[in-house]
């Protein structure tokens, strides 16, 4: 395999990360800004925003995927340091929104 | 309009997925513990196991809000509210898994330098997923008790 693995591979695990960390953000935004209709009340709605935040997160993340590729390819040693801690990060992050603000 | 059975029988092959889903991701997170260690089917299975629960579930997830969500909200909120909170999760087990798989699959054929925090990574990857989908199968069980299809 080419020398360039590792840097595809992580800039790969990193777009998946942006994607997960949009999803909760987002979900976190909604929850504590917005003002949102009791679901016993709702009949039903066109508007599924579990789907549309994996979507922006898609597109945070193919925005967000070409500033990885730099910044791994200038410090590889340290954007791999910087992957695992975000993995735990993220993980906390949708653990907390996942279970205090669903 | 899908017919009832084909909804019933979806629902249990998510379920049903989704517990062997959880037992599966298990194995590659002790596995991997181990540095060098190579179980390329294991992760891939697994992975594969939670994707696919993963795509029932958001075949099935429209057709939950147009059909149950509103009446679990009004006779049971907490149930409701556990639903939601195992969606939330699912996106993480599902999302984590895929991680745990693409550094898995790359790390063999890197310098040592690489390959070490790839691996640490992948497990690391497999075990955060494992708790996910542990905590969604929970959930999942605890709705499918109260109202299904």
């Amino acid at each position: 395999m080419s020398k360039r693995s590792p840097l595809f591979a992580l800039t790969l695990v990193n777009a998946v990360l942006v994607i997960v960390a949009s999803y909760a953000l987002l979900r976190l935004f909604d929850v504590c800004f917005k003002h949102e209709p009791n679901p016993a009340t709702v009949i039903w709605s066109a508007h599924i925003a579990m789907f549309w935040r994996i979507g922006i997160g898609t597109y945070a993340a193919a925005i967000a995927s070409p500033m990885i590729w730099l910044f791994a390819r200038r410090d590889i040693d340290r954007a791999l340091n910087v992957t695992l801690h975000a993995t735990m990060f993220v993980a906390v992050l949708l653990g907390v929104q996942g279970l205090a603000f669903p | 309009m899908i017919a009832d059975t084909l909804l019933r029988a979806l629902e249990r092959i998510h379920g049903h997925l989704g517990v062997l889903g959880t037992a599966a991701l298990l194995h590659p997170a002790i596995l991997l513990r181990r540095p060098n260690r190579r179980a390329p089917l294991a992760v891939a299975f697994a992975t594969a196991l939670v994707s696919a629960t993963g795509a029932i579930g958001a075949y099935l997830y429209p057709i939950y809000r147009s059909r149950l969500k509103q009446e679990i909200f009004i006779h049971t909120p907490a149930v409701g509210w556990i639903f939601e909170r195992k969606e939330h999760l699912a996106v993480g087990a599902i999302a984590f898994a895929w991680i745990g798989f693409i550094a898995h699959i790359v790390a063999p054929n890197l310098e040592p330098k690489h390959k070490e925090p790839l691996q640490k990574l992948a497990q690391r990857a497999f075990a955060l997923s494992f708790l996910f989908s542990l905590a969604v199968a929970v959930f999942g069980v605890v709705v499918a008790s109260v109202k299904g299809f």
